[in-house]
């Protein structure tokens, strides 16, 4: 939309949360206690305010206390029938109540008491208690026998009616409305909720079950009715899918038909889904609107939140036909999530598909379950405990309390596939349009056209799309990757013809969600689509089956043929519920009213004809009709379908010219197209084969292979959002429309985020005849296509910001002095005359006071410390240019950036030292060393060129330098995660933050961003989470290499992103609390004085650095080629480095002076002073620049606009550690005797021995302590990041269990977890341990989380069982794993060893095979890997007691033949010394 | 692709010297397959296109490039044609060193690409396998005069018909094709190359006038009435003297007139006052590629010693420095830092110089050397001072505004003060490049297209 506003203070929300019950339905008091314990003791999850009352919301869903609500009942007179129940309200005044009253009553529900709920308001903060609602519970009960009858449908029923007609009263909101449950929440924090809610210290408030939850929002405007649990939901994550399910949620009511509710009824019901609500409430709605009409619980929730099970080889085929039949009806609402739900008879937690939430349970001797985020949320003794075991990936456990009986996930599962005869229902009905195809691209005459070229010209297809796009992918079946990020204007500022597609960036996610791995965590992901009507979700039976299935929405002429045939009458194959009819795209004149008709035609013949397959074809072009934009066609007709509720009766095929890439191809399945025919591009690929003479055979797996490739891309497009399956990011509108006018958005995108709202209809259909006419009326004559110049420089293509004359003005060959080393003068003037082409080019200045003297502006050194070279690790380039730029910032008082990869030491305490110091997700080189050597630490989440994606550094260019420094081995092949695997939501990254200012006290703690709508919600949440710092990079810049529709199509420019967060950060009263950084193609003084006056207080440059010291240009960075020695390990070409110190100086010299210039002509003496100061930018006189709507980026509001502390000091102070590190600090000034110390630890004290560690490292790098020279002999429950970036020396020996992230990034030391409870059965730490670590040993008897071992390069671990994904990424290191193991085994493993006992045999399934092998160890050859395991599990045995180490050793010769040894495929010398074994 | 690092710059190989002094064919093998595609396989591909960036035609090099380097001739030659007239020409004389090649990324590392020797290659090969120049076989019903047939004639004639366009052309010499006809010695550009594209361009309905010198042969009103633009080429033919005592003596000549009489009489044509350098002693003045195409024509016409006096020093020659190898090669003296006094009849008497400071376009200005005259033996010598527009009776009829060198003025779209009339090449900019009048060529063409079409 036009006006953002809004999005300044929406939010996100993340939490701890958890579940009590009593297996055998038992109310006490004592479970109520111990839900408020368990919630306070995860505080840390949630926000604090520093007043220690203030925070986001926290609450509990209990089961209904039915001896407190009959005894208050009593007290007021009314003696309570069997069946009642109790309405929870918020609410301002008497009307609203009587409101609701009123619909109780139309529903046959009589009320009997409106009781007050006695609250204590001292317990408030002062936010919390200025909107303090009304606090009512309404007592009802039945008044008829129907009502009796169907009671909770009529609760159901009344709630909405009420909800509906209240919609727009913000204060007005129901927690429960039940008979068997009711909410206790609110604004309150776990600590004081007993004190505010009187209620629940009555001893006779006794509940057989608890959900609990502590919110984090992203935001700080919490309101009472954003507290959860809700009615049947406590969900700890994010739905990153939610705009796609709430838009099917749409598409699902209109075949709606329900046996509790009648048609009419079902009318006041709808939307089921309430307006303006979170994700997780949403999805509470989706819940209960199931339950409500008697939908199987576990059923619900498992085609809600479905586990993975199209690329799951290994699951129970019973159990997969249940999956792909509830996908018929359920797309996953898709996300990292940990759900506890409850209908008040079944109670259950499920994990989502991907594991990234975590979920542990713990069942106790007096019959008790507690399912939490953490391990020790309640403090019993270990002997108390009788299982401890935790969700893992795609799981779920439930409670039937009636019954009395635990599920655990194979018996819900066994349930589940057992309740109908699915396989025969998906057999008889389910067609698979691969099963009616031979072979696909036998027939190629779809693809010849007399007109090839004024058609592929139209569609943009240029010999540089052929050249860069189309043919690699015919090629190499993938998308093929650039470098040095993107230059070229917004589509909607450029005057070259573009794609329609190209107004579409694309949305990634960070912080608040974590993207997925699309290569090594495919398993999780499916491209599957299904075509055909949607049926009656609420009703179960084998007609709702039918539908025709594509293994991808990538369609051939063969497979449209097929579905073409489906539907016609004179087809063997004919089905009427098939019926298809194509329509025809083109247009002459007003598009507007094309779109129209179109949608007429179609609307008719869906509601007349009973079409079901709508097929959108633009093939009908010539010169005298035009094309509709596909997307433009697609959004509109799937908008209005929906209005006109006939949305669920058909599928749209698009057949277009436009889809020739990943991005292309995306953008129409966000917008609603069901599959996609893409023949121009196969077009394309025969026209540029045909004239060499390959086989047929060849040629069609060209084909092939670009269809792979469009799949491949669009795997990766929808797992930067998280989302796994295709089903789920249909109808997302996950894009950022950038440019389009108001009217298109409205008509065509409304569900997307849009800003710079521009162009219109008629806007769109004056480039579309400018495309026209080039495209068939201005031939050329030797070579017909154009030859672009959109993905590098053209004369006469679109407008590159880093053209030839730019980098000649850096590179001024002719200077002879050291001052014109750099033309200055000439690039200024080159990029002041640029026109408009980027954002900033709209806004000049509008100063109001008089310019001054320049000698009266602040001196050059004062700016020079706002300037930062943008990170760039010595890896990405070579030593020689990433060191001359430490030294040139460092020499004029800048900071530099590592960038990941780590740093030789022998730069620590020198002018070659980065101030500034990279964490991001692969954890390369992060050791304690490094951290401990910098005054920042920066965390990246998301970088320019490729926000959302992990990267690869190829075996070739790791040299023995850049192994040494990433402690990994030489030609070994390094993968970077798209996530960080410590970061899957705003609790986690706080969690970092915590880790680092442990480890580094005195260092500010850095967060990058990336520009995309939404950022200030991020931002706001990452000052939240005690950040000090917050850059946000521009999507332009980026040097990185990146698939190249990622580097043109993903994220938005600084100026949307930093003024977005600049003031969202303001709105939500946290502006002051963090510094604001921005970088993103930033050249001269007037771009970090625009900059400056949209909120940065500060500036990274990276792209013109690398000019500077000699780069090019030449986007060859990833292929190891840089001719001029800067993006390279070639020990060759890096003598041809010839950039210098001295050159850099200059430039930042120049841009000082730049900046001091326009300060003095704008009246200002600092650049602190103009510092959010949009108000001094004003939009140029312009008539394009009129086009557009620049208010969201020119808006300022009330408020400090810049940072006013030292630092953002975390709630939790750490005191435990810091008296811990007093005990021990003389030990490390002078290691002589060993110091053992005995501490009872708990889930609280989070960072365990980081502090410690930090300290030690500072003294003595990372050679740290001589072993064992401080020992802690802990009992209890250890908190999160136990051990975390721990230094040789230390050694922590722990008689419990300890949460996730243990062992974390550390380097040396030893971290040792006895739990009483042993082997392989029970847990022992969480998930994500040893993550980045770089040596040091981990011993735990019992087993551990997810991704075990995660990127480990160097630790030497024994455990007695793992979840999912172990040694993922691991690039060295020893893991020995005594027992079951989930699936994913060593995906992108390229380094190290693992020995897996697998005593029944079915480990192999679990390997991802891709990069590792299994090989026995029972021969001749493997003696040394013999003789390694048993000394090492001798030491193991030793160290733990462990039954199970002690069972294999007593019987090694034939146990021996149990173990398996997984090593990377190409690894031929094996990283093993029997000695470290001891 | 990216091979530059296994593969180093090979330049074509040359014809032996004794064999080639004694011929007028050219210097120069064209690659052969392997060879051409093993070169451009060093591409890089940059981002920044530098070459394409300096090349006046915009030429997609790269493009042509990686489509030599994968085999696939037929696309290299349709793109390498697209952008240029005539490739396979400046190919061969297009001082690549001071152009693409100069502003390859890798011609400071590891040697530039050889893209003139390439360029050669993708037209020469995609004749013999029988591709050809396309030209628009729809006319749209207008007709353009272009007034001379050098380079920016060629390229203005082959854009027009490209786009469908009637054009007539019209030259005072007996053959056509100006300054590459007559002005460049065979031994760098046969003249059956210039002659294979002047056919085409007749083949695709151009009509050559030859002989026909406007405001002579024809009116210039008689062309402006008759065609719907005109386009003027007529190049600086114009030769300098130094200026010295002596410039009218008998055995001093200009350059162009020099290698022009040389030509015709190769073409078999009589040429009156043959200049008869043969057994002489010949200098030649100057250091431009004129300069060194008039000494090795000495060379080749049998002087008996052949010397270049130029007055700064190697680094500071304006000619691509091949053609300095090829003359060095060829027996050719060099005299450097010398300024010439005065011509006598047996000789030139110079002084010494030495290298100043540079200007702002790098070049070095010149210091007399005090006391430091002498004479150099010569009896031919040779002006190679380069060239100034003439100033035709026809263009004073038409009443176009001149600037001060009697250069056309022309607009960005090279219109003239006559919106009908269209102008480019030396005639515009004086003594340039053949590639920048062919550039202008092409710029003139597409102005005249959107002028008829409007």
């Amino acid at each position: 939309m036009g006006c953002n506003l809004d999005k300044l203070t929406s939010f996100k929300d993340n939490c701890g949360f958890g579940l009590l019950a009593h297996l055998k339905n038992k109310p006490t008091h004592k479970n109520l206690e111990d839900a408020i314990v368990a919630l306070e003791r995860m505080m840390h999850r949630g926000a604090v305010a520093a007043d220690g009352k203030s925070g986001d919301g926290s609450g509990l869903l209990l089961s209904m206390p039915d001896k407190f609500m009959r005894k208050v009942a009593l007290q007021s007179g009314v003696d309570l029938p069997k069946l009642y129940a109790v309405a929870f309200v918020f609410s301002k005044d008497e009307s609203q109540l009587d409101t609701f009253r009123q619909y109780c009553e139309s529903n046959d529900l009589k009320v009997v008491l409106n009781r007050e709920v006695p609250v204590d308001t001292d317990a408030l903060g002062e936010q919390a208690l200025s909107i303090l609602p009304k606090m009512t519970q309404i007592f009802v009960i039945p008044n008829t026998l129907v009502s009796s009858k169907r009671f909770e449908a009529m609760l159901y029923l009344a709630r909405k009616e009420a909800e509906h007609k209240l919609k727009d009263d913000e204060d007005f909101y129901i927690p429960t409305f039940s008979s068997k449950v009711i909410a206790y929440k609110g604004l309150v924090m776990p600590t004081t909720i007993r004190q505010f809610y009187i209620d629940l210290n009555d001893d006779d408030f006794k509940i057989s079950f608890a959900l609990f939850h502590q919110r984090f929002s992203t935001n700080t405007l919490p309101k009472w009715r954003l507290a959860q649990p809700f009615r049947g939901v406590a969900h700890n994550g994010e739905i990153n899918s939610i705009e796609a399910n709430r838009f099917n949620v749409e598409v699902k009511t209109e075949s709606l038909k329900s046996e509790i509710f009648s048609d009419e009824e079902l009318q006041r019901i709808f939307p089921i889904l309430q307006d303006g609500a979170s994700d997780s409430a949403s999805l509470d709605n989706m819940f209960e609107f199931l339950m409500v009409n008697g939908m199987d619980f576990f059923k619900a929730a498992r085609s809600l939140v479905p586990a993975p099970w199209q690329n799951a080889p290994y699951m129970d085929h019973e159990l997969r036909a249940f999956y792909e039949y509830s996908a018929i009806r359920f797309e996953a609402w898709d996300g990292p999530a940990a759900v506890s739900l409850t209908d008040g008879r079944h109670i259950g937690c499920v994990l989502d598909r991907n594991g990234l939430r975590p979920s542990k349970y713990f069942i106790t001797k007096d019959d008790r379950i507690f399912i939490t985020s953490e391990y020790g949320t309640v403090p019993f003794d270990e002997e108390f405990i009788i299982d401890r075991g935790r969700l893992q990936s795609g799981q779920m456990i439930g409670l039937d309390l009636k019954n009395g009986t635990l599920l655990k996930n194979d018996d819900i599962n066994d349930y589940l596939k057992s309740t109908q005869n699915y396989e025969k229902w998906l057999n008889n009905n389910m067609k698979y349009l691969q099963e009616y195809v031979e072979d696909t691209f036998l027939d190629l005459s779809e693809y010849k056209f007399d007109d090839i070229t004024s058609r592929q010209k139209y569609a943009n297809i240029s010999y540089e799309t052929l050249d860069q796009m189309i043919i690699p992918m015919a090629n190499e079946a993938k998308e093929p990757t650039g470098s040095m990020g993107d230059d070229t204007p917004l589509a909607a500022f450029s005057s070259k013809n573009r794609n329609f597609t190209d107004f579409f960036r694309q949305k990634f996610a960070q912080v608040t969600n974590p993207p997925i791995d699309p290569y090594r965590e495919k398993i999780v992901m499916s491209l599957n689509t299904g075509l055909g009507h949607t049926y009656n979700i609420l009703e179960e039976n084998e007609h709702n089956s039918k539908r025709v299935k594509a293994i991808s929405p990538i369609f051939m002429k063969e497979k449209v043929d097929v579905l073409v045939d489906f539907g016609d009458k004179n087809s063997s194959n004919y089905d009427p519920d098939y019926k298809n009819r194509f329509f025809c795209t083109t247009f002459t004149t007003d598009i507007k009213k094309a779109l129209e008709d179109l949608y007429e035609g179609i609307k008719l013949a869906v509601q007349e004809d009973n079409i079901s397959i709508i097929i959108l074809d633009d093939r009908a072009i010539t010169k005298d009709k035009k094309i509709i934009p596909a997307a433009m066609a697609i959004g509109y007709i799937n908008q209005h379908l929906l209005e006109d509720k006939l949305r669920g009766r058909v599928s749209l095929l698009s057949v277009t010219s436009e889809v020739y890439d990943p991005h292309t191809a995306a953008v129409l399945l966000a917008f609603g197209a069901n599959a996609i025919y893409p023949y121009m591009m196969y077009a394309s690929i025969v026209s540029f084969f045909e004239r060499k003479n390959i086989s047929d055979y060849a040629l069609q797996n060209k084909l092939k292979n670009s269809a792979k490739a469009i799949n491949a891309g669009l795997l990766k497009i929808m797992s930067k959002m998280g989302i796994a399956t295709v089903a789920s990011y249909r109808n997302s509108s996950l894009f950022d429309v950038l440019g389009l006018g108001d009217d298109i958005v409205q008509s065509c995108f409304k569900f997307a985020s849009s800003d710079l709202a521009g162009l219109t209809f008629e806007d769109i259909e004056k480039r579309i005849e400018k495309l026209h006419f080039d495209a068939y009326f201005n031939d050329k004559t030797m070579f017909p296509l154009n030859m672009g110049g959109f993905y590098k420089y053209l004369n006469g293509g679109e407008y590159h910001d880093y053209a030839p004359a730019v980098t000649k003005a850096i590179h001024n060959k002719n200077a002879t002095k050291k001052e014109d080393i750099s033309d200055f003068k000439g690039l200024k003037s080159l990029i002041e005359n640029r026109g408009q082409k980027f954002i900033r080019d709209f806004f000049e200045f509008n100063s109001d006071k008089g310019s001054i003297s320049k000698d009266q502006v602040e001196s050059k050194e004062e700016i020079f410390k706002r300037f930062a070279a943008a990170a760039m690790s010595c890896g990405s380039i070579s030593i020689e240019a990433h060191e001359a730029i430490a030294v040139a910032m460092n020499t004029i008082g800048a900071q530099s950036n590592s960038g990941e990869g780590g740093e030789d030491p022998a730069r620590f305490n020198t002018l070659k030292n980065s101030k500034i110091k990279q964490i991001a997700s692969g954890r390369f080189g992060v050791t304690p060393g490094y951290l401990v050597n910098c005054e920042e630490l920066q965390i990246k989440l998301a970088q320019g060129a490729k926000p959302g994606e992990g990267g690869q550094l190829p075996g070739a260019k790791v040299t023995e330098m850049i192994a040494k420094l990433r402690h990994t081995t030489q030609g070994v092949t390094l993968i970077s995660p798209p996530p960080h695997h410590d970061i899957y939501s705003i609790e986690d990254l706080a969690q970092l933050i915590f880790d680092l200012k442990q480890i580094n006290p005195s260092a500010k703690v850095t967060v990058k961003l990336v520009s995309t709508i939404g950022v200030g919600t991020i931002a706001a949440g990452v000052a939240k989470a005690y950040a000090d710092k917050i850059i946000i990079s521009g999507a332009d810049g980026g040097t990185g290499a990146a698939p190249l529709t990622s580097i043109k199509h993903t994220g938005n420019a600084w100026e949307l992103g930093l003024s977005e967060a600049h003031n969202s950060l303001k709105a939500n009263h946290l502006r002051g609390m963090v510094h604001l950084q921005t970088d993103g193609g930033l050249k001269t003084g007037l771009d970090v004085v625009k900059a400056a006056m949209l909120g940065a207080e500060s500036f990274a440059f990276g792209t013109s650095v690398l000019t500077i010291l000699g780069c090019k240009m030449l986007r060859i960075c990833h292929t190891n080629k840089c001719s001029v020695g800067v993006a390279t390990q070639d020990t060759d070409l890096r003598t041809r480095f010839n950039g210098t110190v001295d050159r850099l100086i200059s430039y930042f010299e120049f841009l000082a002076d730049d900046v001091r210039d326009i300060l003095a002509q704008l009246g200002y003496t600092r650049l602190e002073d103009i510092i959010g100061r949009s108000d001094l930018l004003k939009v140029i006189d312009d008539d394009f620049a009129r086009k557009f709507d620049f208010q969201n980026i020119l808006r300022r509001i009330d408020g400090i606009d810049t940072c006013q502390v030292a630092s953002n000091v975390p709630y939790d102070k750490n005191t435990e550690s810091k008296k811990l590190l007093k005990k021990v600090i003389n030990t490390i000034e002078n290691p002589v005797k060993p110091i053992i110390i005995d501490y009872e630890i708990s889930n609280l004290n989070r960072s365990f021995g980081t502090l410690t560690s930090g300290e030690i490292a500072k003294r003595y790098g990372d050679d740290g302590l001589p072993e064992d020279m401080i020992t802690y002999n802990l009992t209890g429950v250890a908190g999160q990041s136990f051990g975390t970036f721990l230094s040789r020396g230390i050694t922590l020996s722990l008689d419990g269990v300890a949460n996730d992230y243990v062992g974390k990034g550390m380097s040396g030391g030893k971290i040792i977890i006895k739990p009483q409870l042993q082997g392989s059965s029970y847990a022992g730490a969480g998930n994500t341990c040893l993550y980045g670590a770089t040596g040091g040993k981990l011993y735990v008897r019992a087993s551990v989380g997810e991704r075990f071992a995660v990127r480990n390069s160097g630790c030497i671990a024994v455990v007695e069982g793992t979840g999912d994904s172990a040694c993922e990424y691991m690039t060295g290191g020893i893991v020995v794993i005594l027992g079951e193991t989930g699936i994913n085994f060593g995906a992108g493993m390229t380094g190290g060893l693992a020995f897996i006992y697998d005593k029944d045999r079915h480990f192999i399934d679990n390997i991802n095979q891709e990069l590792v092998e299994a090989i026995r160890i029972d021969t001749d050859e493997t003696e040394l890997e013999r003789l390694y395991l048993k000394k090492l599990l001798q030491d193991y045995e030793k160290t733990t007691q462990s039954h199970q180490a002690e069972i294999i050793l007593e019987n090694f010769r034939s146990q021996i033949r149990n173990f398996w040894m997984v090593k990377p495929k190409n690894m031929s010398v094996l990283p093993l010394n029997p000695d470290e074994g001891d | 692709m990216l091979n530059f690092t296994k593969i180093d710059r090979n330049n074509p190989s040359k014809r032996g010297v004794m064999e080639r002094i004694k011929d007028y064919k050219e210097v120069y093998n064209i690659f052969d397959d392997n060879k051409a595609s093993e070169q451009s396989d060093r591409c890089i591909g940059c981002g920044d296109p530098y070459c394409h960036n300096k090349c006046p035609l915009h030429n997609i090099i790269p493009a042509w490039l990686k489509q030599v380097a994968s085999s696939d001739l037929e696309l290299a030659f349709n793109i390498s044609n697209e952008t240029s007239p005539m490739p396979e020409i400046f190919g061969r004389i297009c001082p690549q060193d001071v152009l693409c090649e100069g502003d390859c990324t890798l011609n400071e590392t590891h040697g530039a690409i050889t893209i003139g020797a390439i360029e050669t290659h993708i037209s020469e090969k995609g004749f013999q396998a029988g591709f050809k120049p396309k030209f628009n076989a729809k006319k749209i019903g207008k007709k353009v005069a272009v007034i001379g047939s050098g380079p920016a004639g060629i390229s203005v004639a082959t854009f027009l018909l490209r786009a469908g366009i009637d054009v007539d052309m019209y030259e005072r010499a007996s053959k056509a094709g100006g300054l590459l006809t007559y002005g460049i010695p065979g031994f760098k550009l046969d003249k059956s190359v210039v002659q294979r594209r002047v056919d085409w361009l007749i083949e695709a309905g151009m009509n050559l006038f030859t002989s026909c010198e406007i405001g002579v042969d024809k009116s210039i009103k008689e062309l402006e009435e008759s065609y719907d633009a005109l386009f003027i080429g007529i190049g600086a033919t114009k030769g300098r003297y130094a200026g010295l005592d002596g410039d009218e003596k008998s055995h001093v000549h200009l350059a162009m007139e020099f290698l022009t009489k040389v030509q015709k009489r190769q073409f078999g044509e009589d040429v009156e006052n043959y200049i008869d350098v043969k057994g002489k002693n010949v200098v030649v003045i100057g250091g431009g590629d004129t300069a060194m195409d008039c000494l090795r024509t000495s060379v080749r016409e049998g002087a008996k010693s052949v010397k270049c006096l130029y007055r700064r020093d190697e680094a500071n020659m304006p000619g691509s420095k091949k053609e300095v190898i090829n003359s060095k090669e060829e027996g050719v003296e060099f005299v450097f830092n010398v300024s010439p006094l005065k011509i006598e009849d047996d000789g030139i008497v110079l002084v010494k110089t030495s290298m100043g400071e540079a200007d702002e376009s790098g070049r070095q200005s010149v210091n007399i050397v005090e006391n430091s005259q002498y004479k150099e033996e010569a009896d031919i010598i040779i002006y190679a001072l380069g060239f100034t527009q003439e100033k035709p009776k026809f263009l004073e009829e038409l009443n176009l505004e001149l600037d001060r060198w009697n250069g056309i003025k022309v607009d960005d779209n090279c219109q003239t003060s006559n919106k009908k009339i269209f102008s480019g090449g030396d005639g515009v900019r004086g003594a340039d490049l053949a590639v920048r009048a062919a550039a202008d060529g092409k710029n003139a063409a597409n102005s005249i297209v959107k002028f008829l079409i409007k």
